[in-house]
């Protein structure tokens, strides 16, 4: 049997068995290389459930969404390890219940095969998350990241002020993320406003500057702002550098337990301080 | 031709260095009045939106300036300020606000003169910075200034 | 006899316009993290003539994200107040699609509806539309099931059609504004027998927009399940909505402190939570299947009933640069196939 036909088959099981009320998967899009969320609440339905690389999106956000919790009840969901990171942090700041999520977890083994990842719920996945954290990050990134960092402030300022002058300000990538679950964003404060609303170089730059702070070693990497954003801005560098950051200061991973305590909501003695005079 | 007069705002801790500013004072010590000093509970009160909104304001430097670890006067409202600094300092070096012009400090209530030569130093750093031309063509492309 | 525009002298059209103060904008390339939209074009070969769609539509234009619209300052005894009204730049827009032309046309109704829109007229009045018919589309094209086409003329002041030779484009004026321009351009335009022109695309129709529209109508239709049903992977982001080229939804801030400040005028969305919350904390549209019914009311209903037209042009933004792949066009295929 192949991962999406073992899934099919998991699926169908937990919503005839009643175990779930819907699982929350992908099915096909408008284009051969686009993919849908999709949720399934029978085992027929269960039968529009594709998995192949295309399946990118971080499906973890609607966890926080009410309409998916039918009172009492379970919900699966197809998850990539940045899924499983997710859930932990949702989590570990009280947004969801993780006894009453089924895991359908995978990973992408190459570009196109799927590696059905054994496990159902997110303790099963620990020692997973935990190897997670020891591995290099993306190079591609970081080679990115390295090269802006040898520029100096100006020409940093320079590149990030014609990146954000780009922002219509949809806040897709705000919606897209499944840690931004805050009913009201800082951004709609009104009394006092913070962040300039409007879609000027200014505003721009206060709502991308706060949006990655507030996503500061929270921020799981799936890279669904990125992939959001209808204008092509470099969101993942911005959360690379942070998630480095949280890592090489505080040896913070994000994601790696369910009661992991959020990187800004706690502290060590001796967190670093040499920048302070 | 006038000298660049920097625009220094601070952003300080009430028992500590708000203290030590008053002691700077009291003790007749002089230090430049380009500094703005904003007084709040405690750092761990300080959100990086208060630096942000310093910046729309037009501030070419920013101070923040609490208790030193283990005297703040709620504990640990400045354990968890330091940890906002690390990821806000990072954050903003990275998209390029340049760190000499955002400092950090621990000065207690005891530290007027440290307060004093601090603020001394900075205002000669940011002088010879010169204004935060880049944060002050934004402002102006909103109307703002 | 046809008249002709040679691809080789667009560089002189547009430097001729620049002698009578004309400026031209076109559609600007892709590349080097750029987003294709409308800029000002100072040559020809800034202009990106093979893209099918800008990713920003012409309405940033006349409607852009964010706009001044006065400047206050308030002191003790006065209150100063200017108004801030966009500057009368003659313009041309080379290269609009018919779907954004036919966009522009449809908002004119909106903004003289019982008021009229000084910074809407303004820059319309101002703006000569010049328009390239399609020989190519996308998989979200869908200009033929709102009764548009990729030749379609409406909206536009000119409409060019390309040469199947691919040396230039025959040009027909649509409008009075367009005849004006046409013969503005005098000798650049080459009259000769009318050339043989490359076929415009064919869209299929994706659903029978008559059908949704009497569907919407209909009272009980209101309380549907399909409203829930399609809307439940929407994120509620805004990037349906800012993308449409008729999508005209506007919020007003105040920027700056009590004393000097100026007023705004920014894009808003429908599909944000908070789009409807009063004051008082209620909310009248507040799940997401609420505020997606809307927009499809908006759009096929209420819009239509008073302005006579449907406020969709079929350009397929809306579903080209969805998160989640949904865009009206799966809502309409359901109600209209």
């Amino acid at each position: 049997m192949t991962a999406l036909e073992n899934f099919k088959k998991r699926a169908k099981e937990l919503l005839a068995g009643g175990h779930v009320d819907v699982v929350i998967g992908y099915r096909l899009g408008t284009t051969a290389e686009l993919r849908r969320t999709v949720f399934v609440r029978s085992a027929e339905a269960a039968d529009q459930l594709v998995l192949d690389g295309h399946c990118r999106e971080n499906l973890a956000g609607y966890l926080t969404r009410p309409e998916v919790w039918d009172g009492e009840g379970v919900v699966a969901i197809f998850v990539q390890p940045a899924g499983i990171r997710t859930i932990n942090i949702l989590a570990a700041e009280g947004q969801i219940d993780p006894q009453r999520i089924t895991l359908l977890a995978f990973e992408l083994a190459g570009s196109e095969a799927i590696k059905e990842l054994p496990g159902s719920s997110v303790d099963d996945f620990a020692g997973l998350i935990e190897n997670l954290k020891s591995q290099p990050a993306e190079t591609d990134l970081a080679a990115e990241i390295e090269k802006l960092e040898s520029l100096s402030p100006q020409q940093r300022f320079e590149f990030w002020q014609e990146q954000f002058s780009k922002c219509i300000r949809c806040y897709a990538c705000r919606q897209a993320c499944p840690m931004c679950y805050c009913r009201r964003c800082i951004v709609e404060q009104n009394q006092p406003q913070w962040i300039c609303a409007s879609a000027h170089d200014l505003g721009n730059f206060e709502w991308n500057i706060v949006r990655a702070f507030h996503l500061a070693g929270r921020c799981i990497e799936c890279g669904n702002c990125e992939r959001a954003c209808p204008v092509n801005i470099p969101l993942m560098l911005l959360n690379r550098r942070l998630a480095r950051e949280a890592l090489e200061a505080f040896d913070h991973f994000a994601g790696i337990r369910p009661d992991q305590p959020p990187a800004l909501a706690s502290f060590k003695q001796d967190d670093p301080q040499h920048f302070i005079l | 031709m006038s000298e660049f007069e920097p625009k220094i705002i601070a952003f300080v801790c009430n028992y500590c260095t708000y203290a030590g500013a008053d002691l700077a004072g009291t003790s007749r010590l002089k230090y430049p009045s380009n500094i703005r000093i904003v007084r709040l509970p405690c750092t761990g009160r300080i959100s990086p939106l208060f630096l942000l909104k310093a910046i729309q304001q037009g501030a070419d430097g920013i101070l923040v300036s609490g208790c030193h670890p283990g005297d703040c006067h709620f504990t640990s409202g400045n354990l968890h300020a330091r940890r906002r600094w690390t990821m806000f300092r990072s954050l903003l070096d990275f998209v390029g606000v340049p760190k000499e012009r955002v400092w950090f400090s621990w000065v207690s209530a005891a530290e007027g003169r440290k307060f004093a030569d601090l603020i001394t130093e900075m205002t000669e750093n940011i002088r010879q910075l010169g204004p935060f031309e880049q944060a002050r063509q934004l402002i102006a492309e909103a109307q703002l200034s | 006899m046809a008249k002709i525009l040679r691809k080789d002298r667009l560089n002189e059209m547009i430097s001729r316009l620049a002698s009578r103060n004309t400026a031209v904008f076109g559609p600007s390339p892709e590349a080097d993290g750029a987003i294709s939209q409308f800029r000002l074009m100072q040559t020809s070969d800034e202009i990106d003539l093979e893209r099918v769609l800008t990713r920003l539509s012409v309405k940033s234009l006349f409607f852009p994200r964010t706009e001044p619209m006065m400047r206050f300052d308030i002191a003790k005894q006065s209150i100063d107040m200017q108004q801030i009204l966009p500057d009368e730049q003659k313009r041309v827009v080379f290269g609009c699609r018919p779907c954004d032309a036919a966009s522009l046309a449809m908002l004119d109704g909106l903004f003289n509806w019982d008021y009229a829109d000084a910074f809407w007229n303004r820059r319309r009045e101002n703006t000569t539309i010049v328009s390239i018919a399609c020989t190519r589309k996308d998989d979200f094209c869908m200009c033929t099931s709102l009764d548009l086409a990729p030749d379609s003329s409406f909206g536009s002041d000119v409409l060019l059609k390309a040469a199947s030779d691919g040396a230039g484009w025959q040009v027909e004026a649509i409008s009075d504004k367009g005849r004006r321009f046409v013969e503005s351009l005098g000798d650049l335009l080459v009259e000769q027998n009318p050339p043989e022109l490359a076929a415009t695309t064919v869209v299929e129709k994706k659903f029978d927009v008559a059908k949704v529209c009497e569907w919407a109508a209909q009272d009980e239709n209101f309380e549907s399940d399909l409203w829930s049903q399609m809307s439940e992977r929407c994120l509620g982001c805004g990037v349906c909505t800012y993308m449409c080229p008729t999508c005209h939804c506007f919020d007003i801030q105040d920027e700056g402190n009590a004393y000097r400040g100026v007023r705004r005028k920014n894009w808003d969305s429908c599909s944000f939570s908070l789009f409807t919350l009063h004051t008082s904390g209620h909310n009248p549209r507040p799940t997401q299947a609420s505020r997606w019914r809307q927009r499809i009311m908006h759009k096929f209903n209420y819009y239509p009933s008073k302005f006579q037209h449907r406020s969709c042009t079929g350009c397929g933004r809306c579903t080209r640069y969805c998160p989640v792949d949904m865009g009206v066009a799966e809502t309409l295929q359901a109600i209209g196939r």
